[in-house]
């Protein structure tokens, strides 16, 4: 009873149940009987309740927590700083705390004296290390035994909390290493912590920037050729894609400068066909374009001029022809691979490279491929009748093609790996599948080759004689580049045609190929940047749109609002044209965007235009668009 | 706020969609305007298709549902 009323009083005076629950001497005397098990905590701590009194499951807990605070960081931290002398907190204190040879032999001598004597003693030799600020370097980590001693040593002064101390060092001990950073950290006082500056490799650093620009130059150019071709599509299609994107560092640029190479001679030729030859197939050359486009815009390009290389080489090998580059190269094996002959060995390339997971591109190169030899026949029957010089490069491609998707994924692989070795390489790769290419070749070659070295000869002449720079260019390996990216800007923009029967559709195919080559290759010709098609800024699409909706929306709805603009742009333009020339004029006018607008449903008799351009533009468009009358007979805009 | 009206590329959108057709002076603008009206209707009609589901956000289907109906709308 009176301990419950004195419960209650300290109860009136404490601000919380706990605190009155601490504050209660009863407590407090079953604290003091508890202190030698406060480590054992839980288990026997009830068990010594129970034996205390009336034990309620509620005085248990209070208890318990009474334990279990005394334990607490905060709490012996508290007894911990109320025992210790009175110290300044300078780094100085470290001394006191540290385990050196010069700290321990101080706290001994003086364990006798009482805590005031202690105080004075332990200052003077505070004050003699004045001047050394520990660093903090020497005594990095205090290790709680050490600790312990330190704190021992001054236990016995105090002879009223020794029992606690011990234990407290104990619970330190066992419970709660890490009240040791804090501690440590207060004795330390505003000591910082060694900072370990770590030296950059400046030389790793700078590698990992090239890599990165190699990387987005080389995904650029390929997505760039994607989108052109694929109307924006720049997902990975293969495999094949994402290995070549992946592909080592000294891998990409030697890939760009070899795509460069190799598609200039094609694409040079191409031109110099269609510039010279009156007679020159329609068709076929449009097929031939069509390859190029096809094979511009295939995953493996890359590796299909590699091997194209890789094959001119074999065949510098194989018919012993040395000084010619391989452009000429090139025409020579086209020739040689004339015919049907040439044509079958490829189909049967073609269906032995064909894997279901290339299939797609097995077929691809199928069509670009018989597109391809039968260009290389006609080119070849041109070339006799007219001399004119075909560079079947694209044939040799085609074929290239054949081959390489046979060994695509063991030759992409090797591509990455050694860019440099090339012709080594592949060349035992290729040779499986070069053997039905020179099969074809020399079965055909023979009799060709005298002819064929003459139409060289003549072409040979002829590219020098040339007018036209590119031409020029086309003997010489190094000066490519112009005219290669000239004719790739001009198949970028045209869609790729993947027709069944390349014969029957190629005839109707050629008559845009001419008018659109000739104004293409100024804009891209120039500098060798990515022709990005016109857009709206998809971000200023998201802006726009998310205000109006003013609820959340998924990235993907934003993809389909993209789409539907382009279409809405597509759709006006062409109601504009309408209504222009409805009116006899070519230039659309303000009129007839407003007649768009009626026609829409957005102006009406109610809605005029002015108060939707209020409404929707900015002020500096609303000046233009709106007239309106200042002082001094001025009216903006001025009419 | 907003940005500025992308005059350039909205002359350069038409251009290549109709090579042969000229723009006066401010109608682009006035094409701009058009644009954000029917921005401004497509976010509507997602809006309302997306609480017909009971979905506080907008999702591609309701967007295409959307666009289906507005650019009907918007043919002149």
């Amino acid at each position: 009873m009176d301990g419950r009323v004195g419960l209650r009083a300290s109860r009136r005076a404490a601000p919380t149940p706990r605190v009155a629950v601490r504050s209660s001497p009863r407590h407090r005397a079953r604290v003091r009987e508890q202190e030698p098990v406060v480590s054992a905590m839980s288990g026997s701590g009830l068990g010594k309740e129970n034996k205390a009194g009336s034990s309620t499951p509620l005085r248990h807990r209070p208890n318990a927590f009474s334990e279990l605070d005394n334990a607490t960081p905060r709490v012996m931290l508290r007894k911990i700083i109320q025992n210790q002398p009175q110290v300044s907190p300078l780094a100085l204190q470290t001394v006191q705390l540290e385990e050196t040879e010069d700290a321990r032999p101080e706290p001994p001598s003086q364990r006798t004296s009482s805590t005031v004597e202690l105080q004075l003693p332990d200052l003077v030799p505070e004050d003699a290390s004045v001047t050394t600020f520990r660093m903090t370097r020497k005594r990095k980590k205090l290790s709680i035994s050490e600790f312990e001693r330190a704190a021992d040593k001054r236990l016995p002064q105090n002879q009223a909390h020794s029992t606690l101390d011990s234990t407290l060092v104990r619970s330190l001990r066992m419970s709660v290493g890490s009240v040791m950073a804090p501690d440590t950290v207060e004795k330390r006082g505003l000591l910082r912590r060694p900072q370990n500056h770590k030296a950059i490799d400046i030389a790793a650093f700078e590698g990992g920037v090239e890599q990165n620009m190699l990387q987005i130059k080389a995904q650029d150019y390929l997505v760039d050729l994607q989108t052109s071709s694929m109307t924006g599509t720049t997902t990975i299609r293969t495999d094949a894609e994402v290995v070549l994107n992946n592909t080592e560092l000294f891998v990409e640029p030697q890939l760009g400068e070899q795509n460069l190479l190799a598609v200039e001679p094609q694409l040079s030729d191409s031109k110099t066909s269609a510039q010279r030859s009156n007679t020159s197939y329609p068709a076929h050359e449009k097929a031939r374009l069509e390859g190029l486009v096809s094979r511009v815009s295939t995953d493996e390009r890359r590796t299909l001029r590699f091997s194209e290389k890789d094959l001119i080489t074999d065949h510098e090998h194989v018919d012993g022809i040395t000084q010619k580059t391989p452009a000429k190269q090139g025409e020579e094996e086209q020739d040689h691979s004339q015919q049907n002959d040439p044509m079958e060995q490829f189909s049967e390339s073609e269906e032995m490279a064909g894997t279901t997971e290339h299939h797609a591109d097995a077929e691809y190169s199928e069509h670009s491929e018989k597109k391809l030899s039968r260009k290389a026949v006609s080119q070849l029957t041109a070339a006799q009748d007219a001399g004119v010089e075909m560079e079947m490069t694209p044939s040799e491609g085609g074929v290239a093609e054949g081959t390489e998707h046979q060994d695509s994924p063991k030759a992409e692989l090797q591509m990455a790996g050694s860019p440099g070795g090339h012709s080594p390489a592949s060349y035992s790769l290729e040779k499986p599948g070069a053997k039905p290419l020179k099969e074809a070749v020399e079965q055909t070659g023979e009799i060709e080759r005298g002819t064929i070295t003459g139409v060289l000869d003549a072409a040979e002449e002829e590219a020098t004689d040339d007018e036209s720079d590119k031409e020029d260019h086309e003997s010489e390996e190094i000066s490519m580049k112009t005219p290669m990216f000239v004719h790739a800007a001009a198949y970028r923009p045209q869609p790729v045609l993947s027709p069944p029967h390349p014969v029957k559709s190629a005839s109707p195919e050629l008559p845009p190929q001419p008018v659109r080559a000739k104004p293409v290759p100024k804009s891209s010709g120039a500098a060798q940047r990515k022709t990005r098609e016109p857009e709206i800024a998809s971000s200023l699409i998201k802006q726009i749109f998310s205000h109006y909706v003013k609820t959340p929306v998924t990235r993907d709805a934003y993809k389909i609002v993209e789409k539907c603009s382009e279409r809405y742009f597509k759709q006006i333009s062409s109601d504009l044209e309408a209504y222009s020339q409805h009116a006899g004029r070519k230039t659309v006018e303000m009129a007839d965007v407003e007649l768009l607008m009626r026609r829409q449903g957005l102006v009406t008799d109610k809605m005029p235009l002015h108060v939707l351009v209020e409404r929707h533009l900015p002020l500096e468009y609303r000046k233009l668009l709106i007239p309106i009358a200042v002082s001094g007979n001025k009216v903006i805009p001025c009419k | 706020g907003r940005r500025t009206v992308p005059r350039g590329t909205l002359r350069k959108i038409i251009k290549k969609h109709k090579p042969h057709l000229r723009l006066a002076a401010n109608t682009d603008l006035l094409v701009h305007l058009s644009f954000l009206l029917f921005l401004h209707r497509l976010a509507e009609e997602a809006r309302t298709n997306a609480f017909e589901n009971k979905s506080k956000i907008i999702k591609p289907e309701h967007t295409i549902a959307a666009a289906k109906v507005i650019l009907k709308k918007s043919r002149g």
